[in-house]
């Protein structure tokens, strides 16, 4: 099943070659809570700053020579080219070592891979934005993007979760959502603490609280694993039907381009045919290791 | 058809010497594999059934460098590694590893082209040697392949009797025998006498395996927890029946610095390692039975359906070399008939 | 069936009905001539499939870490002093294991027969023993070999063959045939080499490792959940097969066996690429006896040998 027709992502190869990355320079540094980080960076060569493009929801492999390679969405929106962002959670040998770098840094970056959400499907439809932590990041670039292109999309829905108010990403996106009255905005903690006045609960039964409508309507479901198998249901009984539920899923994409094996679900592989699915799609896969 | 005396050999590999870099079987460095010609000793042609380390390895490199880098006032500048363009000639490859190697073109070739990979493969000729001998573990008839059948080679040789005959495959193999001294024209009998010889060694394969049925029923098992555990526990989850498969193609990525130099490097990875899919808080095959599930779905059903073929030619290497003797025909053939009643929870 | 065999079977049958194992780990026909292959059920139905012959290769104790419940066992004397090992290093509890004892008069090494016959296993007709001897049968013809010149090397240095922990035995110990001269023989040429020597010997032998790691996975003594190996935080060595890491592997692996080795040949028996790898562990095993007197795997209330420290043990290199 091929779900998008790779030759027409666009795509930036050095001479040809895939697996050779572009020096990019780190330019900013946001932390976002106390394990997670936003680079801003651009690329080192100003031809290919000024023509590389991308889609929301594509994601590309970044470098620390002499470490090694990770793959990270694209988080910020293709509406904004200043410059582009990524978020990094620490967790292992590549994330600890970016969390070690300074403004000025030189990384390495491939892509940008994978398919993307899907505008064309999206527009004149209302938009149920469902994430937690920092599965934020994918759906923040479509976000942005949305809003840049207000008129073409029916009203915006924004849930978003964290484990503790500490553990809110991006607050100063949500705190733009909270004041853009085109946009109704939820957000909740897992846990909150003494000076939390919001909402308290996890994501998915906030989303039953919240009760978004169904109708002409398409949720964009992004989080820890654990989030997007209970949201799902929770959606369902909404009465979102499994084409209407889209999500990004997270893999150990080492290649990017579907050939060093380790990112299949049956005979999809994540990096080359997604890793934006719908939950249609996800049920129709062979199997359940997602 | 051509025809090349024996003894005429070495006559044959020093022509090619000077334009190829000639690799031949040997088990000189302790375990047979393909390794280049010393210019003289051909002993291969007594003792080579096939190799241990397959002849993918001269296209998908078990360790090769990417490209380098250098770190200067903190920026950096990387270095491609001179482009494969060496030309190679690998002799006495099997059909079933030439299949092979077919096969594993498609993904390299697919979507993205990998030019480590397809460099070493558009420069290198394949000359096929007919496997008259097959072992107890081979099922390549089983694949639609015959031990001796000329396929995926530029040129095909059979041992018939005080000569090879060379079967021209393509162009290239043609345009090699033409430029080739030694080689002669083959007899009608010639001919005929190779054609029995294949026969034999077709009818030497007794393995089995019914891929129709396989095909059938696989796909059904594939939510059949229980199954899977049983087949799955006595493998030791080691990387030999991956890295020693002529189909198996799954790699990593990893980077060596040392002293503001450095490179990355490709090297083979297994699908059998438990950590080859670990995430920072998922594994989504950390269970062993979901490992040999994928190992075999891989072979047998995903690649099927993804490239129109099953990614195995039944070289018997997995059966052969595995420590534990897990075999992949037995675990085919024990597919249950029915569908589970979906034991896994989506 | 031979009689043991019969046993064997009856022996697990009652395990399995009388619910005093869950799991039944044995040997089965292999699909290969000579070989056998492990048998891992709860399923009564395989009992019957259950084998006992010269080709039982595999140290099951291997598989014990895998099982939830309780395991009847079938161990070699050198299998059953891995389980023990296993014990005193607190990864099994004995009574989850029931200990179905092989008294093992050695097994035989494939490649020495393919050695001597010049033939692949597979293009022989028949390997049995006859006294002392062990006859070939290469296209209808018999060939005897001596019993030393095709046994394992580990089993030529055996000092337990039959089990010494175990809840059935199934058998009287059969003739077993020593030369711990022959059992060493590469270890000597090894030791009589210059280190230079040494140092060349083993970079060509770790330029053809290839990191399969089926010496770690077959070795009940590399019971780590997560091998340093693979650890990234610190990365100890590099996942690249460069014969320096290859190396640096193997010695790493062959310090953490030492005290729980105890010479089951697997890890040689393993490797695709014939590193003899027996010249390390078996050479380690002899140091951990010679320092400390200690023989893996002989005594489960004993404390681990790398866990344990006696003022008065040995350290030469201390000073």
């Amino acid at each position: 099943m091929a779900i998008s027709d790779i030759s027409h992502r666009k795509r930036y190869l050095a001479e040809g070659n895939v697996y050779l990355p572009h020096i990019a320079v780190i330019e900013k540094i946001i932390e976002e809570t106390p394990g997670v980080l936003t680079f801003h960076f651009n690329f080192k060569d100003d031809k290919l700053k000024d023509e590389f493009t991308f889609e929301s929801g594509q994601f590309g492999e970044y470098s620390i020579f002499g470490v090694g390679e990770a793959p990270f969405c694209i988080s910020s929106s293709p509406t904004r080219r200043d410059h582009l962002e990524f978020a990094v959670q620490r967790a292992g040998r590549v994330t600890n070592a970016l969390h070690r770098l300074g403004v000025g840094a030189e990384i390495g970056f491939r892509g940008p891979f994978g398919n993307s959400f899907p505008l064309d499907f999206l527009q004149g439809k209302n938009l149920v934005f469902v994430a937690g932590g920092i599965g934020l990041a994918p759906l923040r670039s479509l976000i942005w993007n949305v809003i840049d292109n207000r008129d073409k999309y029916e009203n915006i829905d924004i849930i978003y979760g964290a484990r503790s108010p500490l553990d809110l990403c991006f607050k100063y996106d949500l705190d733009a959502w909270e004041q853009d009255k085109t946009v109704k905005m939820t957000t909740t903690v897992d846990r909150g603490d003494d000076s939390w006045k919001g909402n308290v609960g996890f994501v998915p039964s906030i989303t039953e609280q919240v009760a978004p409508s169904a109708k002409n309507a398409v949720a964009i479901v992004c989080g820890p694993p654990v989030m997007i198998r209970f949201t799902f249901p929770v959606l369902e009984k909404l009465g979102f039907t499994p084409e209407q539920m889209i999500t990004t899923l997270e893999k150990r994409m080492k290649c990017g381009i579907g050939k060093c094996g380790r990112c299949n679900i049956g005979d999809i592989y994540v990096c080359r045919d997604g890793p934006v699915f719908s939950y249609a799609q996800i049920q129709g896969f062979l199997s359940s290791e997602y | 058809m051509k025809k090349v005396k024996k003894q005429d050999i070495t006559r044959l590999l020093s022509q090619w010497q000077k334009e190829f870099t000639v690799f031949v079987p040997s088990r000189e460095n302790g375990a047979a594999e393909m390794t280049v010609w010393d210019g003289q000793d051909v002993s291969f042609l007594d003792w080579y059934r096939n190799t241990v380390i397959p002849p993918k390895a001269n296209f998908l490199l078990n360790m090769e460098i990417m490209f380098g880098f250098r770190k200067e006032d903190g920026s950096y500048n990387l270095e491609l590694p001179a482009a494969a363009t060496q030309k190679q000639l690998v002799f006495g490859i099997r059909p079933c590893d030439a299949r092979a190697t077919s096969i594993i073109d498609m993904v390299f070739k697919d979507a993205y082209e990998d030019k480590y990979y397809l460099n070493r493969r558009e420069n290198t000729l394949l000359i096929g040697m007919g496997c008259l001998n097959p072992y107890d573990s081979c099922f390549c008839t089983s694949l639609g392949l015959g031990p001796a059948e000329a396929t995926d080679v530029d040129l095909m040789l059979t041992d018939i009797g005080d000569d090879f005959l060379i079967e021209e495959v393509t162009d290239k193999g043609k345009e090699l025998v033409a430029r080739t001294e030694g080689v002669v024209e083959a007899t009608r009998d010639d001919e005929s006498r190779a054609g029995e010889v294949k026969d034999t060694a077709y009818k030497k394969v007794t393995r089995k395996i019914d891929t129709r049925e396989i095909e059938k029923r696989l796909p059904a098992s594939f939510d059949n927890e229980e199954f899977w555990e049983k087949v799955a526990a006595k493998c030791v989850s080691c990387g030999i029946c991956t890295f020693l498969c002529p189909t198996c193609y799954c790699f990593d990525i990893n980077d060596e610095m040392l002293k503001g130099d450095g490179a990355r490097y490709r090297n083979w990875d297994s699908c059998s390692f438990p950590l080859y899919t670990k995430m920072p808080a998922e594994n989504p095959r950390e269970e062993k039975w979901r490992r040999v599930r994928q190992k075999v779905h891989h072979k047998y059903t995903f690649y099927p359906s993804l490239f129109d073929v099953i990614a195995c030619t039944g070289c018997g290497r997995c059966i052969r070399l595995c420590p534990v003797n897990w075999d992949i025909t037995q675990t085919l053939e024990s597919v249950p008939a029915e569908a589970a009643t979906g034991t896994e929870k989506k | 069936m031979s009689e043991t065999e019969q046993k064997l079977r009856n022996e697990a049958m009652t395990l399995l009905e009388q619910g005093r194992a869950d799991y039944i780990i044995g040997y089965e026909a292999g699909s290969l001539k000579f070989t056998t292959t492990p048998l891992i059920t709860r399923d009564k139905d395989d009992i019957d499939r259950l084998v006992i012959n010269p080709f039982i290769l595999n140290n099951l104790s291997v598989f014990l870490g895998d099982i939830s419940g309780k395991a009847g066992i079938v161990a070699k004397g050198c299998d059953s002093r891995s389980i023990v090992s296993l014990i005193q290093d607190q990864q099994l509890a004995r009574e989850d294991i029931v200990i179905i004892g092989v008294p093992c008069s050695g097994v035989i090494d494939l490649n020495k027969v393919e050695k001597l016959t010049g033939k692949d296993r597979d293009e022989l007709d028949d390997i049995a023993w006859a006294g002392d001897k062990a006859v070939v049968t290469i296209e209808g013809a018999k060939k005897e070999f001596p019993a030393k010149d095709v046994l394992m090397d580990d089993c030529l240095s055996c000092d337990m063959p039959a089990p010494q922990e175990y809840d059935i035995l199934l058998d009287e110990v059969g003739p077993l045939v020593c030369d711990k001269e022959l059992s060493r023989s590469q270890i000597k040429e090894l030791e009589e080499m210059s280190p230079e020597q040494r140092w060349e010997f083993w970079k060509n032998e770790f330029s053809r490792c290839i990191r399969c790691y089926a010496c770690r996975q077959v070795c009940p003594a590399c019971f780590c959940k997560r091998c340093f190996v693979e650890e990234t935080e610190p990365q100890w060595i590099s996942p690249l097969p460069k014969w320096q890491d290859n190396l640096i592997f193997q010695m790493t692996r062959m310090i953490h066996v030492a005290g729980r080795c105890t010479d089951c040949g697997e890890c040689q028996r393993s490797c695709p690429v014939n590193i003899p790898l027996r010249s390390l562990s078996k050479k380690m095993e002899e140091i951990a006896d010679e320092l400390f007197q200690y023989k893996a795997g002989t005594d489960k209330d004993a404390p681990p040998l790398m866990a344990a420290y006696e003022s008065e043990e040995a350290e030469d290199f201390i000073r």
